[in-house]
């Protein structure tokens, strides 16, 4: 009764093994699409069809051509670090993703929190003089105001749900919008377009305008030339803490009871609507975080024209997270991974006459196999059931449901 | 021609194991053509595992099934239906917005160019329906019939496909009292047509009533095959439990002592229609008393208990526990006030499914100094208490502490229920059909606990719809009809139909009951 499972029947074994397998055939779909293109099209050779191939798996380790012309490879500092740099907003979207499915909620609305997280830390940034307060000081107030902001907007959707019953998906993709239209009528009546630089189509808004930055926290030492800086660092802090909460404490508990069975919890005494909003407002929270630190970097822009549309990297939150499994930890990795393929793809524009799109493909391969993950999960459960001789049923006596057991985020 | 085999299935030393548990350990099962044979066996006790292993659900390990004598396989549950045996589930597997007919021919219709041919379909089972007294509306649709239709129409469903072996698994669980006679007098017609019947059940009266054989499982394993005729239910339920049972839980006089719960002129709103679900109720439950309300399902019985605990609002009245007025607190002050509370549906307000064992079982006081510390969970003193109540109340799952909750039999999920409930310890005991589901033994035990807690002092609440639970605990019974008190009886001193004209609405105590 006692032993402990074998490490291949173990969930988490499966979920991790699931997630690769995903990985992997989304890698090699990419590699199909990069030998057709290269194929068929004149202009390219076989060559630099095998180039590409390389460049799809080994682009974050690719140190460009030598005087041969051939493709070298071996580490690269400025790869690394930026797709270091790159992976900080994914982690927190696939957070703000990750801890809403946790506590039963689907958090879509995180295009929408990043949204309103970079309104917030831009006229924090850029309005309080940093003549007057100290940039540090101002750097803080932004973060916490741009984290603030995401929260607020995250529970708007958590607060309908809880009292109107309205489904979280629907009110998150209706607040994603308003924060789209909201943000856009925020800059433009701003006072902010004199400060910053006027280019003929758009204002571009940088922090560093008023002299505030995120700190290098050395890294710069350890990824010389790159762009990355300390807040990869402060995500993985707050995957760290998200882990902490939603596996050690008794807040995680009550959201996560809440989520699993709203009912229930109300029958012990946890309040529901309580829990529902601040699930919510965590992952809100977790999404402007996102855009905090993404435009705090000091060297990003905020690019504004007349109409602001929704940002990629909320959506590209949902991948992380589903990768990842809803694993806080994990969602480190995932947003590493997808940071990485997006560097690959520039490494691809660069060195080949491939255009990045192609990593486009990838990525959209691996989102659609990521919502495969289950069913794989389960593919993989089966098969270890079979040697077992066992088969999932919930009317069954004690046999252990497939999705059942000890995931390391639950 | 041959001589026909004694046995149409025969299951002979059939062993099945999961991951912790053997479910089924050398168990064999032999049904004779035309006899009603039952299974027996508590919560857990490897049942359902068996039956499914019968209709291809799960492969057995070890041993081998038979039918008229020759060894079958049946790897799944098409390989089951082609050797004519059928199953009604527990839980009806009916299409809800298809008519009875399309449910009856759903998989096995008559086609013609890919048109579905009915008429055919229709008479037989008109002449099916008539044969075997089953009576359905076949033009009906299925979520607007009574559930005893609906095992009507599973029933049908098996003899349109020419069932020989018919499996009822618990088929009475969902049925009211006059269904279940019916269903009785169905199974008898079936049977005396020359149908085998496999009757699942842990409810005694039913299996003496119209079984023939009896096999009995315990903890997994066969305990023996006798006659119905030649036994009685005090040995079923000893050879069911492995120990001879009490039916009826020996309980001294109650010596009620000060007043625990006082409820004022409650009044509930319904959700479903305009009226009031609880009207003006009030009573006083006292330390060291069972008082129980008695009722038909749907007279306020659960509205009352949701206002009572807190899960709904109520529109009038004061609720007074251990002294304080709790009519406006929320559920934890509630319950912290001194009120456990052993929910009625316990799939939506008692478990959380998905978590673990342990976890539900520290869901009302996860939040208590001894569970954590600062916020964090101590682990370790969460999964030792979770291993004491398993071990003292003989909660039952594959994996202990960390078995999942869905994964857990439904009567062993009940008694993680019940243990967490009774553990905590508190003045006032809200138990909402404690037993529903379980098996004798496992009622026995509850009942023992309830008295247990009664003479410890507490005040025990307890809402039932049994009859015989009703009668055998309760030192004072209230009777609500229609929202309303309508009589206060001693068990004492009235009988079962006294009780039930109560309940039925067709007596009611007069004014004099409000006044005092």
């Amino acid at each position: 009764m006692k032993e402990k499972t074998p490490l291949m029947q173990r969930d988490g074994t499966r979920s991790v093994l699931a997630s690769l397998l995903s990985i992997l055939i989304g890698l090699v779909a990419g590699a199909v699409v990069v030998f057709l293109v290269g194929l068929f099209n004149k202009s390219m050779s076989l060559k630099t069809a095998w180039e590409g191939i390389q460049l799809i798996f080994l682009g974050i380790i690719s140190t460009g051509r030598n005087a041969a012309g051939e493709l070298t490879f071996g580490f690269n500092p400025v790869t690394f670090g930026n797709m270091l740099f790159r992976a900080t907003p994914l982690i927190l979207t696939g957070l703000s993703v990750a801890v809403a499915y946790k506590t039963g909620l689907f958090n879509i609305g995180a295009p929408g929190q990043y949204l309103a997280g970079t309104a917030a830390t831009l006229f924090i940034a850029l309005e309080i003089p940093s003549s007057v307060v100290p940039a540090w000081v101002i750097w803080i107030l932004a973060f916490l105001g741009g984290m603030a902001a995401g929260a607020l907007w995250g529970a708007v959707p958590g607060f309908v749900k809880a009292f109107l019953n309205i489904n979280e998906v629907l009110a998150c993709i209706m607040t994603n919008w308003i924060a789209a239209n909201l943000v856009t009528w925020a800059f433009d009546v701003s006072n902010l377009k004199n400060t910053v630089e006027n280019t003929k189509t758009a204002y571009i808004y940088k922090t560093s305008f008023n002299g505030v930055q995120t700190p290098k926290m050395f890294l710069d030492k350890i990824f010389p030339g790159s762009q990355i800086n300390g807040g990869i660092l402060i995500a993985i802090a707050l995957a760290i803490l998200m882990y902490i909460i939603f596996t050690k404490t008794t807040f995680g508990y009550e959201l996560k009871a809440c989520g699993a069975n709203r009912h229930a919890a109300k029958y012990a005494g946890i309040k529901d609507k309580r829990s529902i909003i601040l699930s919510m407002a965590i992952a809100g929270a977790m999404s402007g975080a996102a855009a905090s630190l993404y435009y705090l970097a000091g060297n990003t822009e905020f690019f504004w024209s007349t109409y602001q549309s929704l940002p990629a990297t909320g959506f590209n939150g949902i991948p992380v997270a589903l990768l990842a499994v809803c694993n806080p930890i994990a969602v480190i990795f995932t947003g590493m991974f997808m940071s990485m393929l997006d560097i690959s793809g520039l490494q691809l524009t660069n060195l080949t006459a491939y255009n990045e799109y192609i990593t486009d493909v990838i990525i959209s391969v691996i989102v659609y196999l990521s919502a495969f993950s289950l069913v794989i999960k389960l593919w993989l459960g089966g098969k270890a059931k079979k040697k077992a001789g066992a088969k999932p049923d919930a009317n069954a006596e004690p046999a252990p449901k497939a999705d059942a057991g000890k995931e390391a985020g639950k | 021609m041959e001589q026909t085999p004694e046995y149409v299935i025969e299951m002979l030393h059939i062993t099945k194991e999961f991951p912790g548990i053997k479910a089924n350990d050398d168990i064999t099962l032999q049904l004779k053509k035309g006899e009603i044979h039952a299974l027996l066996g508590e919560n857990g006790a490897g049942k359902s595992t068996l039956m499914s292993v019968l209709f291809g659900l799960y492969q057995p390990e070890q041993g081998e099934i038979r039918k008229n004598g020759k060894p079958v396989k049946i790897e799944s549950p098409n390989d089951a239906t082609a050797l004519h045996i059928g199953m009604v589930h527990q839980h009806f597997k009916l299409i809800e917005v298809f008519t009875v007919l399309d449910n009856i021919i759903l998989g096995a219709e008559d086609t013609k160019m890919g048109f579905l041919q009915k008429k055919d379909a229709r008479a037989k089972v008109k002449a099916l329906s008539e044969q075997y007294g089953l009576h359905v509306d076949l033009d009906a649709k299925v979520e607007d019939i009574t559930v005893g239709m609906q095992q009507r129409t599973e029933i049908l469903k098996m003899l349109y496909r020419d069932n020989e072996i018919l499996i009822f698994d618990e088929p009475t669980a969902v049925l009211t009292p006059q269904e279940i006679e019916e269903l009785m007098q169905i199974m008898k017609n079936l049977a005396a047509e020359g149908k085998s019947i496999l009757f699942i059940s842990h409810k005694l009266n039913e299996i003496m009533e119209v079984s023939d054989r009896v096999t009995v499982l315990r903890k997994g394993k066969y305990v023996g095959t006798i006659d119905t005729a030649s036994t009685t239910k005090e040995e079923l339920s000893r050879m069911m439990v492995g120990r001879p049972v009490q039916l009826v839980v020996d309980k001294d006089p109650a010596q009620p002592k000060e007043a625990v719960l006082t409820v004022e002129g409650l009044t509930v709103p319904s959700k479903i229609h305009k009226n009031d679900a609880v009207k003006n109720v009030s009573f006083t439950a006292h330390a060291g008393e069972i008082v129980c309300i008695a009722g038909i399902d749907g007279n306020g019985q659960t509205e009352f208990v949701h206002a009572l605990t807190g899960l709904e609002k109520a529109s009038a009245g004061k609720i007074e526990l251990c002294g304080r007025d709790i009519t406006h607190l929320p559920i934890r002050a509630r319950s912290q006030t001194g009120m456990s509370h052993i929910p009625e549906d316990r799939h939506k307000h008692g478990l959380v499914l998905d978590f673990t064992l342990e976890q539900n079982m520290v869901l009302q006081r996860y939040y208590e100094p001894q569970f954590q510390s600062h916020g964090f969970i101590r682990f370790g003193a969460v999964r030792s208490y979770a291993e004491k109540l398993i071990e003292q109340y003989d909660v039952r799952s594959g994996q202990g502490p960390v078995t999942v909750a869905r994964s857990m039999s439904g009567g062993n999920q009940q008694k993680a229920i019940v243990a967490r409930e009774i553990d905590r310890d508190l003045p006032l005991i809200v138990a909402v059909q404690p037993t529903r589901g379980l098996d004798v033994g496992a009622i026995e035990s509850v009942h023992k606990q309830l008295v247990a807690q009664r003479d410890e002092g507490k005040a025990v609440l307890l809402v039932s719809l049994e009859l015989d639970e009703v009668m055998n605990l309760s030192d004072r019974i209230l009777v609500m009809y229609e929202g309303e008190i309508v009589g206060e009886l001693d068990p004492k001193k009235t009988t079962v139909e006294e009780l039930g004209l109560y309940m039925a609405g067709a007596k009611r105590q007069g004014k004099e009951r409000e006044s005092a």
